[in-house]
């Protein structure tokens, strides 16, 4: 009876596979490009004279989700907004309304670029925005073989803007772990005196981009490294390491932990031994509800963070009429996306400013006319970036937002630091 | 009975033809459909080939292992080592297959000793050690910024773009792979598997040794999932330790049960979910694809506790009692003897 039961239990399955092969070659390939009705060039995919679609894939799901989905909140605030109130003015003259396409990686390569080739697939004119350093890393070669746009990232690896000639279609956005370190760096030779500092790096090239700015910034100065630690990032626990470290005595802690709830048991393990150094924490895990307050931060003289865009929820920019902007925004397109804020949300909303200038001087409804106006934008002030930090598209090595401010953690949230 | 016979010719007959019309379907596919669709039949041959693997040493054998993840990402990793350093095709295949078949024969020769959870737990070892060593060994693996490749071009004399082509291969490979797995499972190695599955005393009673039978069964998932490997460097072009992680191998055996275990077919059935649903998901919302994920999974386990591959098989059953029931209104237990067929979920139909 097996032997009866068996074939057919398998021609079935055969037989559905090969409905799902027909339904999914329902696809069939297009070469054609979308016609352009007007002008000299001949318009790129996803361009109309009344429209641009414009595409990204971030973690939406997973231990990601919470920054990935802030990148296509923020920005489809803006882009959003920006159509309500009739769309973007376009270096030809024309003006026209953006969509955004979205989609779902989970921080996966494989699923990131099976994303890239959808959105593709589907005619978006740019991959904008899209957060992770290995899901880019993974698009980068096909994007620029390609020759479609994968610019504005969310990724703080140096990989994505240090070789602009390697891969033209490619730019980040956000600033480099090395420029955050070396921000954290030169503060402390700024404060010229004798101050002695230990570090706790993750044990990979995020932490060593990290150590390596700080230690560039501070080669032949009075500051000096007395003790340093690493971790991996699948640790349980870094208590270990500051046990270690708080031997040292050091009066500064660079503590470049990027886990949460480990960079938490970082500020909570270094005072209950009575450790009370000044603290340096990176960009991405300094957010005082998640990390400052369950860590007691307030224990500490100073938690010193980098910083390049205003907090949205703070009660210091609560009259500042970008931050006004983009919480009415936010409320009303992005919090269908999430509702959770992590510092990506108000930095993708900035991305969308960029774009927008970006299209103003573009004069093709093209591609290439695209990144050679996104990269030659310079000193141009996007909506919510701290005083001082202007976007800067021309350095051939660096990503939009190249310079960090720092700021100081006063208890409720973060003020401007005028020095150590 | 003669009904059962009429049935019996036909499966006879139609069981090959239907293998045609895939295999001719998988032939023709690449050439009317886009790079995106070519690039996602790949991924879920890939996919196959690693649940293929899984279901081997799980499925056949009834051993949990959480540690597939590794040897295709140990698998990606000699294939990307080998494409940079420019060793013969052949040879890094070959290697893509041994390493980590070696890897999974050394830690099977430890774990097979243990049993049920306790073996889960040390295959869970593998993909959490896995990925900061592949982070640490940054000059072999690139580090976690991973390591990109340009490879498997058209040779100059196909007129193929790269989709096409790498769609060719890995399918051929695949293909290749699922035979040779077949009549592996299907011969003296596979029964031997379903011995000591099913009871190791009685493995032992008819001179099968169960230990020995383990760790073959966890070399051949291993080296299977170094194959996969090799298959996910030629489409993806791009590895990292992130392929090594931990929530890739849960996320594999989620699509194996799904899929159907013990069964070839149920290994591309769990590899056309692992890839589709995600995608399906993200067309219903994407900000909630894990949500949507879970729930297609409880509802095929609530409906199919077989895996899809039990689908055909499901409706069948429903079909023919309904038929009974119109047949026979006064439900006759009698009737029911006839057909000793023993459903998935251990109840007779």
């Amino acid at each position: 009876m097996k032997s009866v039961q068996h074939p057919r239990r398998l021609s079935g399955a055969v037989a559905l596979i090969g409905v799902t092969a027909l339904l999914v070659s329902g696809c069939t390939r297009e070469e054609a490009s979308t016609p352009s009705s007007s002008g000299t060039a001949e318009a790129s995919p996803g361009i109309t004279d009344t429209t641009v679609s414009l595409g990204i894939s971030s973690p939406l799901s997973g231990a990601t989700a919470g920054p990935g989905s802030c990148t296509v909140a923020g920005l489809d605030s803006f882009l959003e907004a920006k159509n309500a109130e009739g769309g973007f003015t376009f270096g030809d003259g024309k003006t026209r309304k953006v969509t955004l396409e979205y989609l779902d990686d989970a921080y996966d390569p494989a699923k990131a670029v099976a994303n890239f080739r959808q959105l593709v697939n589907k005619g978006i004119f740019a991959y904008v925005g899209a957060l992770g350093t290995p899901t880019n890393a993974a698009v980068m070669p096909i994007a620029n073989q390609q020759e479609v746009p994968q610019v504005l990232l969310t990724a703080g690896a140096g990989e994505f803007s240090d070789d602009q000639q390697a891969n033209p279609w490619t730019s980040g956005f956000v600033p480099t772990y090395t420029t955050e370190g070396a921000a954290f760096g030169k503060l402390l030779v700024d404060a010229n005196q004798p101050i002695t500092v230990a570090t706790l790096v993750q044990n990979d090239d995020y932490g060593t981009g990290y150590l390596d700015g700080f230690q560039s910034a501070i080669e032949g100065s009075q500051v000096k490294v007395l003790d340093s630690a690493t971790y991996e990032p699948t640790d349980t626990s870094v208590d270990g390491q500051v046990t270690q470290l708080a031997a040292s005595k050091a009066d500064v802690l660079l503590s470049a932990v990027s886990v949460t709830p480990l960079q938490v048991g970082v500020l909570t393990k270094a005072q209950s031994l009575g450790w009370k150094p000044r603290i340096f924490l990176p960009s991405n895990t300094s957010t005082p509800a998640t990390v400052l307050q369950p860590g007691g931060a307030a224990a500490y003289p100073d938690v010193y963070t980098p910083s390049f865009a205003k907090t949205p929820a703070s009660p210091a920019f609560a009259n500042d009429p970008d931050v006004q902007a983009y919480n009415t925004a936010f409320e009303q397109y992005g919090s269908k996306i999430t509702k959770t804020y992590t510092p990506h949300c108000a930095w993708s909303y900035a991305e969308g400013a960029v774009l927008g200038e970006a299209f103003s001087t573009m004069e093709e409804p093209t591609r290439e006319a695209f990144m050679t106006s996104l990269r030659s934008i310079s000193g141009f002030q996007a909506p919510l970036l701290l005083d001082g930090i202007t976007i800067d598209t021309t350095k051939e090595d660096q990503a939009a937002v190249f310079t960090v401010n720092l700021v100081r953690y006063n208890g409720t949230g973060y003020e401007p630091v005028q020095g150590y | 009975m003669a009904g059962a016979l009429v049935r019996l010719r036909a499966a006879r007959w139609s069981r090959p033809a239907l293998a045609l019309v895939v295999a001719v379907l998988l032939v023709l596919l690449p050439l009317v459909s886009s790079p995106y669709v070519n690039y996602q039949v790949t991924t879920m041959a890939v996919f196959a080939v690693a649940l293929l693997g899984l279901n081997v040493v799980m499925g056949y054998a009834g051993q949990v292992s959480l540690g597939q993840s590794a040897f295709i990402g140990i698998g990606a990793y000699v294939a990307g080592y080998g494409t940079t350093h420019g060793w013969p095709l052949l040879l890094t295949f070959l290697l893509c297959c041994l390493l980590p078949g070696v890897v999974g024969m050394l830690v099977a020769l430890a774990a097979a000793r243990l049993r049920g959870l306790a073996l889960a737990m040390v295959t869970i070892a593998l993909p959490i050690v896995g990925t900061p060593v592949a982070k640490r060994l940054s000059d072999v693996t690139g580090g976690s910024q991973g390591l990109t490749v340009s490879w498997l071009d058209p040779p100059s004399w196909v007129a193929l773009a790269d989709d096409q082509w790498r769609y060719y291969v890995v399918v051929a490979i695949a293909a290749v792979v699922f035979l040779l797995t077949r009549n592996l499972v299907r011969g003296r190695v596979g029964r031997s598997f379903a011995i000591v599955r099913d009871n190791e005393a009685v493995a032992l009673s008819m001179g099968i040794s169960p230990y020995r039978t383990k760790v073959l069964a966890f070399t051949l998932a291993s080296t299977i999932g170094g194959a996969s490997g090799f298959l996910y460097l030629a489409v993806v072009q791009y590895t990292s330790p992130e392929t090594l992680s931990f929530g890739t191998s849960i996320n594999l055996v989620v699509a194996m049960v799904i899929g159907g275990s013990g069964s070839i077919a149920g290994a591309v059935l769990g590899a056309v979910y692992y890839v589709l649903v995600p995608v399906l998901a993200g067309q219903l919302d994407a900000s909630r694809t894990a949500l949507l994920s879970g729930a297609f999974l409880l509802l095929v386990l609530f409906v199919l506790p077989g895996g899809l591959v039990s689908l055909p098989r499901r409706v069948q059953q429903l079909l023919t009692r309904r038929r009974r029931r119109s047949a026979t209104p006064s439900d006759d237990p009698g009737d029911r003897t006839g057909t000793p067929v023993l459903t998935s979920d251990g109840r007779t139909p």
